[in-house]
């Protein structure tokens, strides 16, 4: 050591070395002791805070419970639960994108956590950003929970497909319901909402298979024949159906929609010409009586020269007297000829003109199938 | 076992033979042990702060704990730790500037106690500075203890300001780059490479006892229209008078404290504590460092009519605690205003623009940068510190454009950074950052002639001339007198000045009077051209050529009125091996073109 100067002193290595030794060890029992009582406190001062904030937020007072959240979250900064409560409040409260900016930052520490993943996606889609939303629900679904991960997950497949039934995204929900079918318990009340989504899906041959599985367990449950009677109505199986909903008004007398279906499917039955069993002659007789109904449901607003022209040779057909050995092919021409009239109509008329329901158009549309 | 004691004797004689190793050694355990304190600081100040503030606790408090604080602390500082006062950082510059790095363990203590308990009390000051102080005194107690050269001592600081900022402010990064650019004005610091070793373990040490946690959690922000860019030019300039006020405001009220009588002094802080106590009984959130309040702002929890409150109580609580004497830092309220600044130019413009701009909460963040800049005057470490106190790279290039408009604008508007103009008011002068690096080669010291025996301001210009032809200080040669007062030096007159005045109606003027007048006809005339001993010669011949001065007097940086000596110009020349004929010093006016005070009015 050389170059010293007289100003500074020549002091004990040693004794410097030691005493800084020292120092460095009793400051850092001192820092963990008070970190870790800093930490305990802060650990129950934050739960008191979240416990406010959610009882709070029970009330439904999400902008106090928001301040809560934010107090607790101050205290213990790195607790996703409160990061988590809070995003909600913010949701809560409409100010979406600062529940986004939270539950962002959360999801950038941890992508994969269910609970904040399922989060974001009902703020995103209460902001109307589907396909995003839907991103996060399925990470959410596929996420990691830390408790109930099946029901959490059942429960988030169950909001991403309320979603998809909202919007009508048939191919969408038809394959978030096929998984949910493998996931889903084994109770009644959850195959009967599964069954109805099927039906909702598009795939009402599947909520048929769901409702029959139902009714084996509780053949008198009206909610599983009125599912089964919509399934059948769906599928075409208007005979099947009108059975099932006659079951229902057996439990249910007063059962409005049961009652219309009944009727509705009776009406069906009656107008149908290509049911099996019937003779040539009525056949030919329910296809006269159809391409009447179609016309007269298409003359009022029709307007276009082909159109003209359809009604033209359909007022013909329906004026003619068909002798009854070629009343085989006239059939084939008024259910031809219905359906040239149906498209024109629903062309020029809108689709929207006559509701789906309808018996005219439940027999025409199974027609064209 | 004893070969290994014999082993650890060997390599700690290697150690002690090389100062090098021995400041790489030193660097890790000041960076621990000035990361444990920093920690113990903190942790300290926030659990006295709980004590004192529980909470529900009723609003009388507020006025008066920081009261009794400002109290208690105010008079340890007077009485025991004089040197504790303030933030630290000018008083850590003079310690590696002008006392060879020397920082005594008595101000660490005082800095230590007197900053936990008036930070704790509500104080509206910052634990950043203090921490820095209190680490580059560590460092310089333990490097004096182990017997290092004063050059290694110096050398020392700045790793225990590095390790200090790198815990205070969760700041590895920004504390190194503080550390070089403000503390050493050289970014090519050879103390680099210790610096950064002593902010990591400091790091280190503070996440193994605290955790990872940036100081601010930060909700992604991004640019949101290339248009908005204009709003964050705005909000630089905004910044950069914000600052600018709170400089200005901070350092008159210090020189109205300084004025007035030094029995009071150790009451003064109390002024400090009871307008923050007020001010805190009706709006909480002014009081202390206010990081929770920044934390709200930054998430975009803005109302605009308490930002703008809060900005303009802060900038005067702050000014009065600092001005009054507290101890305490600016750094952190510096961000306080910032944010508070940033937040309400950017609800502002939310408001209007909704769909171009990005909430308030981005510009606080780019705020509290800017408001840095402005006042601290360290761009470079302000761009980097926000980015590691929010982990947040997203909106770097807005807090580029505003921290160097607010800088700008701080440098236009207010000349002197704030350290220099606070160490200057202390009657000491810091190297300026351009002159620091010319500390090598010839200096003035080496050079410079001991002080002559000077005139008293009572005399008379007869007496003067009297004294002036009895006795001839510096070998007859001296052609100016230094005229000195009970304080010091009060300035320079040259024989030929008093010989004009004694012709004239001046003859029995005292020489006191004689500056007055000159000063008041010309109030810079009291700025005295002068160089100090750490100056090199080349420095000083820029400042003797600038002035046409053929002596400029050398005085110390630690009182600006105690005068060292004098440099002549013929010395200077005569350094570099250049002699002047008789005849150029006869140049005509040569020697009445000396600064007097006739000269400046």
């Amino acid at each position: 050591m050389t170059g010293r100067e007289s100003a500074f002193s020549k002091p004990s290595f040693l004794r410097t070395s030691v005493l800084t030794i020292a120092g460095i060890a009793i400051l850092f029992s001192i820092d963990t002791f008070l970190a870790s009582k800093e930490r305990s406190e802060s650990r129950v001062e934050g739960q008191r805070l979240y416990d406010a904030g959610q009882r709070l937020m029970q009330q439904g007072l999400s902008v106090d419970a928001e301040n809560q959240f934010r107090a607790a979250l101050s205290v213990a900064r790195d607790n996703q639960q409160y990061q988590l409560a809070l995003a909600r409040a913010l949701t809560a409260a409409g100010r979406l994108s600062d529940a986004e900016a939270n539950l962002a930052d959360l999801l950038q520490r941890d992508g994969t956590g269910g609970e904040p993943n399922l989060a974001m996606a009902r703020v995103l889609t209460k902001e109307g950003r589907i396909p995003e939303a839907i991103s996060y629900y399925h990470r959410a679904i596929y996420g990691q929970w830390k408790q109930n991960a099946l029901a959490n997950r059942m429960q988030a497949r169950i909001e991403l497909i309320d979603l998809l039934v909202s919007r009508n995204e048939k191919a969408g929900l038809l394959a978030e319901l096929l998984p949910l079918q493998e996931e889903a318990p084994d109770d009644v009340k959850t195959k009967m909402e599964l069954g109805r989504l099927f039906i909702a899906a598009g795939s009402p041959a599947r909520g048929a298979t769901v409702f029959r599985d139902v009714l084996r367990e509780k053949p008198q449950d009206p909610d599983a024949h009125d599912g089964l009677g919509e399934a059948e109505f769906a599928t075409g199986n208007y005979r099947t159906a009108a059975a099932q909903f006659q079951t229902v008004l057996r439990f249910r007398p007063d059962d409005n929609n049961a009652r219309q279906r009944v009727e509705i499917c009776n009406q069906v039955l009656t107008l149908d010409p290509a049911q099996r069993g019937l003779s040539v002659e009525e056949r030919y007789r329910r296809s006269r009586k159809l391409l009447d109904l179609t016309l007269n449901d298409a003359r009022p607003c029709v307007s276009s020269n082909a159109s003209r022209d359809l009604i033209d040779t359909a007022e013909k057909a329906l004026k003619q007297r068909v002798p009854a050995s070629r009343q085989g092919p006239a059939y084939e021409s008024n259910l031809d000829l219905s359906d040239q009239l149906w498209q024109a109509r629903k062309t020029e008329c809108g689709a929207s003109a006559v509701p789906a329901n309808e018996p005219l158009s439940l027999v025409l549309n199974r027609l064209a199938q | 076992m004893r070969s290994l004691i014999v082993k650890l004797r060997q390599w700690i004689d290697e150690l002690l033979r090389s100062e090098n190793q021995l400041a790489l050694v030193l660097s890790l355990v000041i960076g621990a042990l000035v990361g444990l304190v920093t920690v113990a600081f903190i942790l300290l100040t926030g659990r006295l702060a709980a004590r004192m503030y529980p909470a529900g606790g009723a609003g009388w408090r507020r006025i008066l704990v920081p009261t009794l604080g400002s109290f208690v602390t105010g008079y340890l500082l007077w009485r025991f730790f004089p040197l504790a006062r303030g933030s630290g950082i000018p008083q850590t510059k003079a310690a590696l500037f002008i006392q060879d790095g020397k920082i005594t363990f008595r101000t660490v203590v005082g800095k230590f106690l007197c900053c936990s308990a008036s930070l704790a009390s509500g104080i509206a000051l910052g634990r950043e500075g203090p921490s820095v102080h209190v680490g580059a005194g560590l460092a310089s107690v333990i490097a004096r203890n182990l017997g290092m050269s004063r050059e290694q001592v110096k050398a020392m600081v700045p790793i225990g300001c590095s390790a200090a900022l790198a815990a205070a402010f969760n700041t590895p990064i920004a504390a190194v780059l503080f550390s070089l650019e403000e503390i050493m004005g050289d970014l090519h610091a050879t103390v680099l490479g210790t610096a950064v070793l002593s902010s990591a373990t400091s790091w280190m040490v503070l996440h193994l006892v605290l955790g990872d946690e940036p100081l601010f959690h930060v909700s992604g922000y991004r640019l949101v229209n290339p248009w908005e860019l204009a709003v964050y030019v705005a909000l630089g300039v905004v910044g950069g008078l914000g600052s600018v006020a709170f400089v200005k405001l901070l350092l008159r009220l210090r020189l109205w404290f300084a004025d007035l009588p030094k029995r009071t002094a150790w009451f003064q802080p109390v002024a400090g504590g009871l307008t923050v106590g007020v001010m805190g009984y009706f709006v909480p959130d002014v009081m202390g460092v206010g990081y929770s309040y920044v934390e709200k702002v930054l998430n975009g929890d803005v109302i605009l009519q308490m930002v703008v409150l809060l900005a303009i109580l802060k900038i005067v609580a702050t000014a009065m605690c600092y001005a009054s004497g507290n101890a305490g830092g600016i750094f952190g309220p510096s961000l306080f205003i910032g944010a508070t600044i940033g937040a309400a130019v950017g609800e502002v413009a939310h408001h209007f623009f909704p769909g171009s701009t990005a909430g308030p909460g981005a510009y606080a963040l780019v705020g509290m940068g800017t408001a840095f800049a402005g006042i601290v005057r360290t761009p470079l470490t302000s761009v980097i510190m926000i980015f590691e106190v929010t982990r947040d790279y997203s909106i770097i290039v807005p807090l580029m454009i505003s921290n160097l408009i607010a800088y700008f604008i701080s440098y236009k508007l207010q000349r002197e950074p704030i350290y220099e103009a606070l160490a200057r008011q202390d009657g000491v002068h810091l190297p300026k950052s351009g002159g620091r690096s010319q500390s090598e080669g010839s200096l003035v010291s080496h050079v410079m002639r001991p002080a002559s025996s000077a005139l008293s301001k009572e005399m008379t210009v007869v007496e003067a001339l009297d004294r002036i032809d009895r006795g001839s200080p510096n070998d007859g040669r001296s052609i100016v007198w230094p005229v000195v007062d009970q304080y010091g030096l009060l300035g320079t007159i040259s024989k030929a000045q008093l010989e004009a005045a004694a012709t004239g109606d001046s003859r029995n003027q005292r020489l006191v009077d004689l500056f007055r007048e000159a000063l008041r006809h010309n109030p810079a005339a009291g700025e005295l051209p002068h160089v100090h001993p750490d100056h090199s010669l080349h420095f000083a011949l820029e400042r003797m050529g600038s002035g046409s001065l053929e002596m400029i007097p050398v005085i110390s940086r630690a009182n600006i009125r105690e005068l060292k000596g004098f440099l002549l110009l013929d010395d200077v020349l005569h350094a570099y091996g250049i002699t002047r004929s008789p005849g150029m010093l006869d140049l005509p006016g040569s020697t009445d073109r000396q600064r007097s005070p006739h000269d400046r009015a």
